[in-house]
């Protein structure tokens, strides 16, 4: 599905430069399930933005389905972008002025998608994510394993075949983690791909594989097995 | 402490520079202009201060009805003859002066040197009412029938010297009269200076009795003649007030004047000396002084809009500080108050800026417009401490409550920098301004549309092609008439040429009743008279619908005082209001003159006019009068102007002919000469200031809330940076992102210009309800303005909103 060709990505300052991620090679297949662990600093997140097409490498090639999409342009990364992949956070971002549904319909919107279907597939996904009788509150009404799961249902409304998931059960407690987590899994088995953020060892179980970045660099790359 | 909470705020406006910036400068424009406003009609309503009685001394003036139709609706002069009638209705304790304004040729000594000077005619107990400063002489100069009393100025412009006491001067070569005193020159600020239209900064009066002796009529019985600037003072007698005054004058008009009068003038005004300087604007209806105040007081309250706007905005930036302030113990009172100071001291700034803005915006007023106004500081103090205040507080109070009615954790948390607090007072405040600039700059478009309307029908007659020669009235003149005639059209760039009483643009109205039978009085009509001479229709221009012009060939076309029978050119008006449905019928037909009752008394027979033209209408008395019923007829006597049409080719040369010709035929007096254009533009000018003076207003104040709009628009892109990142996140394209912030600045514009259109349709009408000739798209105009204004906040607002949505959404979203 994805696939990054010595892949790096500097970010420089007046004086220094920071190297973000080092030359790294990462292949990612279709329905893969994998967890990207490393300290504070580490690029986690770079490379998941990176991936996420919402920062562009510095040097090396990333192929998206087979698509050689580091050179592109915002226009063509967005279109891209928002056929394919679908985001969660850490700190859901959820829009504070817009109701639940509406924050799961935003995803929509800026897709050509008659207002009725709109409709339908939010409801369809609201109750996919146990969400919808709290369709018409604010992410601000709602508890923070609520919230992720508005943020689970944004992400995947739009039939989105790539879930990129920064810590998303970084602000949540052990249950909700907990359930978060179990939603992302069953999106798994369902055949979208995931790759995600975490701090959490428990959590990262649940990918099929662990990618450790430590400075920039790829260090180790576990499967495990399939249960 | 609040030394400390100055300093803070001082401190505030460095670190946030732009904001500071647009704050202080937003609000010092603002205080300017509305300061300027206040010391402009504050001069303007206190002139004449320089005479001691100035309080006691009233003028009466004329009101018209509806039914005059004089294109006024008052004038601060009234009838000569009700001057020895008020002096003996308001008894010994009073004074009544009269002032007749005319103007004359001027022989300086007994040299040859001849000039044109307006003198003020008065009568002698003026010098009691008005304590000039007398250089010379004393204030008994008038009661001298051949006395002339001259102001400083004035002496050394014709003779160089200022001790001219017993020099003689001489009026149309006929009448000497002796300066018995020399007078320093009167200020710029008193009513005697400061006209509308002319400027009459050089004095001479002399007795009234002296004009009715070379004018040889009867002042004392002229319940006939109007003109602006003759005036009627009164001196309010001690323990009386201005209704009883009002009263006494209307009860002496009510018994004296003449039949039918009342139905034109139905009152009196009686008005304080220190209102004369304005009545020019009641007289038209248009109430400029109160307008201009009310411009100033709009832009300022676009300026603190502004500041509220922005602090509002930018006060949630500072939720932290608060927070921790409230943790630490300070109350709600001491926050507040602090907040307060900020923008007190921004408000005290603006001050300071505003007033050095005005020591340069004054002289250069000043000088252009030769007024004197003074900035006294020592009388103003506590209105600009007053000022300064109510800003400080008015701008600086919804943000300061704003800021600390919130809980200290949610301060901490910095959640108010989420959601939309305040939003609604913000598009409110967006939505005030723009509704001020829409109304403003709607009715700077309509004044412009209607004046572009006057000067276009303006040209109906050839303006920039005739030369128009005054004063060709006086008896030694008109015996020259003939050969001054002959000998220019012989000049081989004049093309035409004729006499007349008065020119198109004139504002002078000679009316008199006639009726289509002799003696018809129930079928009356008021019949305007222009006094022309052949060649009158070429002159100008004017075409002949039916009939043939007149000319001096045929006895019957010239109407000599003895005349019974006197043949006429009619316009359409003239010809409907007779009776005639087709005003072409009205060729060949004869309508009469209505003698009044002493006429009849006297004998006298009506006069025929027999109708030999018809005329199209057109706008002879110029720009807000209606057209009026007006016959053109040839009567020598009245013909006291000359207009003259030349080719456009060699006009420099013409004219220099055209003088030539004049010098050799009409020696022993100046030629008086000037375009119709500079006629018309006498009082068009006037219209063009009015329009450029709210220009200015609307200008400022749409610069104004364009500025709030740009820097509001600022704050909300930053405020909702994070709400952009995940939209774009989410797939939004940066047209899409832009629109949406367009769009949050869209809904209050749009409700204002609702409020607006109406208000500028409205008021519009207070400008247009002067001319008679008005624009008719007025909707489409106002829309005009309105959809400028919504474009131009749309850029502004899209400033912001495409960098904002080109920006990267990382940033964006882990912004917490």
């Amino acid at each position: 599905m994805l696939k990054l060709n010595n892949l790096s990505k500097f970010y420089r300052t007046d004086e220094v430069e920071t190297v973000a991620l080092n030359a790294v090679n990462i292949d990612i297949e279709q329905g893969e399930f994998v967890a990207i662990m490393g300290p504070s600093g580490c690029g986690k997140s770079t490379l998941l933005n990176v991936i996420g097409m919402l920062d562009q490498p510095s040097e090396g090639d990333y192929f998206f389905m087979d698509e050689n999409v580091a050179s592109y342009g915002e226009q063509k990364l967005s279109q891209i972008r928002k056929q394919n992949i679908g985001f969660i956070f850490q700190n859901f971002n959820l829009i504070d002025e817009l109701s639940v549904a509406e924050n799961i319909e935003l995803a929509l919107l800026y897709h050509d998608i008659s207002a009725k279907e709109r409709r339908q597939r939010v409801e369809h996904i609201m109750d996919k994510v146990g969400i919808a009788h709290r369709a018409k509150h604010r992410p601000s009404q709602l508890s923070g394993g609520q919230q992720q799961r508005v943020a689970v249902a944004r992400a995947v409304v739009g039939d989105q075949s790539l879930i990129l998931a920064d810590e998303p059960t970084g602000n949540l407690d052990s249950v909700h983690g907990q359930e978060v987590m179990e939603m992302l899994q069953s999106l798994n088995n369902e055949g979208t791909t995931i790759v995600m953020v975490t701090h959490s060892a428990a959590h990262a179980d649940y990918a099929r594989r662990t990618i450790n970045l430590f400075d920039g660099y790829v260090v180790t790359q576990s499967m495990r097995a399939a249960s | 402490m609040y030394g400390n909470y100055i300093k803070l705020a001082l401190r505030n406006m460095a670190k946030n520079r732009l904001y500071a910036f647009i704050n202080v400068v937003g609000l010092a424009i603002g205080l300017s202009v509305f300061l300027f406003g206040m010391v402009l009609a504050s001069y303007e309503r206190d002139h004449d201060s320089m005479f001691s009685q100035r309080d006691r001394i009233f003028t009466a003036g004329a009101k018209f009805s509806d039914a005059a139709e004089i294109g006024v609706l008052e004038t601060n002069s009234i009838y000569t003859a009700m001057g020895p009638l008020l002096q003996e209705e308001l008894g010994e304790d009073s004074l009544v002066a009269r002032t007749v304004t005319r103007e004359f040729l001027l022989t300086v000594g007994s040299s040859n040197d001849s000039y044109y000077h307006t003198v003020t005619f008065a009568d002698p107990e003026f010098s009691e009412l008005f304590d000039f400063t007398y250089l010379s002489g004393d204030n008994s100069a008038l009661a001298d029938p051949l006395g002339l009393v001259i102001s400083e100025s004035t002496a050394l412009k014709y003779f160089g010297r200022a001790d001219v006491t017993g020099e003689t001067l001489t009026l149309d070569h006929e009448h000497d009269l002796v300066i018995k005193a020399v007078i320093e020159d009167i200020p710029s600020d008193s009513h005697f200076n400061s006209n509308l239209l002319t400027e009459r900064d050089a004095r001479l009066f002399a007795a009234l009795d002296t004009l009715a002796d070379i004018r040889d009529f009867n002042i004392d019985e002229d319940w006939g003649n109007l003109s602006m600037g003759d005036m009627t003072y009164m001196l309010l007698p001690e323990g009386r007030t201005q209704q009883w005054l009002y009263d006494q004058v209307n009860a002496v008009y009510q018994r004296h004047s003449p039949e039918g009068q009342i139905e034109f003038i139905p009152e009196v005004k009686v008005r304080p000396l220190t209102e004369d300087n304005t009545m020019i604007w009641d007289a038209i209806g248009i109430p400029a002084i109160t307008s201009v105040q009310l411009l100033g007081l709009l832009v300022l309250i676009i300026a603190c809009v502004n500041y509220t706007n922005l602090a509002t905005a930018q006060s949630l930036g500072r939720a932290r500080e608060v927070g921790l302030r409230k943790t630490f113990g300070a109350s709600k009172g001491q926050l507040l108050l602090q907040f307060l100071v900020e923008s007190l001291t921004t408000a005290a700034l603006s001050m300071l800026l505003a007033l050095a803005c005005l020591e340069l915006i004054v002289p250069l007023f000043n000088a252009w417009s030769s007024k004197v106004l003074t900035i006294n500081y020592l009388d103003i103090f506590p209105f600009l401490i007053a000022t300064t205040t109510i800003v400080g507080i008015a701008a600086g109070a919804y943000p300061a409550y704003m800021i600390t009615r919130a809980a200290p954790i949610d301060s901490l948390h910095n959640s108010m920098l989420r959601g939309n607090k305040g939003g609604l007072f913000r598009s409110f405040m967006i939505g005030v301004q723009f509704t001020i600039s829409v109304f403003m700059l709607a009715s700077v478009m309509v004044m412009y549309f209607q004046n572009k309307q006057v000067e276009q029908s303006a040209n109906i007659f050839p303006k920039d092609n005739v030369i128009v020669l005054e004063r060709v009235g006086v008896d030694a003149i008109k015996a020259r008439h003939e050969t001054l005639r002959n000998q220019l059209m012989n000049l081989p760039g004049v093309e035409a040429m004729t006499y007349l009483s008065q020119v198109p643009f004139n504002q002078s109205n000679s009316a008199s009743g006639v009726a289509l039978e002799p003696g018809d009085e129930a079928s009356e009509i008021l019949m305007n008279r222009i006094r022309v001479d052949e060649g009158f229709l070429e002159t100008l221009n004017i075409p002949l619908l039916k009939g043939r012009a007149l000319t001096r060939d045929i006895a019957g076309d010239v109407m000599e005082a003895e005349s019974e029978v006197v043949n006429v050119l009619l316009n359409q008006t003239g010809a409907r209001s007779l009776g005639f449905d087709d005003p072409l019928d009205a060729v060949g037909q004869s309508f009469f003159e209505i003698l009044g009752e002493q006429s009849r008394a006297e004998g006298l027979t009506a006069t025929q006019f027999i109708v030999v033209g018809l005329l199209p209408d057109q706008n002879f008395l110029g720009l807000h009068n209606k057209i009026k019923p007006t016959a053109f007829m040839i009567q020598p006597p009245w013909l006291n102007n000359a207009a003259i049409r030349i080719s456009g080719d060699n006009m420099v040369q013409t004219i220099t002919e055209v003088e030539r010709v004049w010098d050799e035929v009409i020696a022993d007096y100046p030629i008086q000469q000037r375009f119709l254009d500079d006629v018309f533009n006498e009082i068009f000018i006037v219209y063009e200031t009015m329009n450029r003076v709210v220009a200015g207003f609307a200008l400022i104040a749409l610069s104004l809330a364009l500025i709030g709009l740009f820097g509001l628009a600022a704050f909300m892109a930053q405020r909702r940076t994070r709400e952009i990142g995940i939209r774009k996140v989410l797939g939004a394209r940066v047209d899409q992102i832009a629109r949406l912030l367009v769009w949050q600045f869209s809904i209050p514009v749009l409700w204002s210009l609702s409020v607006a259109m109406p208000l500028a349709y409205a008021a519009s009408g207070l400008y247009l309800n002067f001319f008679d000739e008005r624009i008719t798209m007025l909707p489409l105009i106002i829309s005009g303005a309105a959809l400028g204004a919504l474009v131009t906040a749309w850029l502004i607002v899209s400033v912001h909103a495409v960098r904002i949505a080109m920006s990267s959404p990382i940033g964006a979203l882990r912004y917490e």
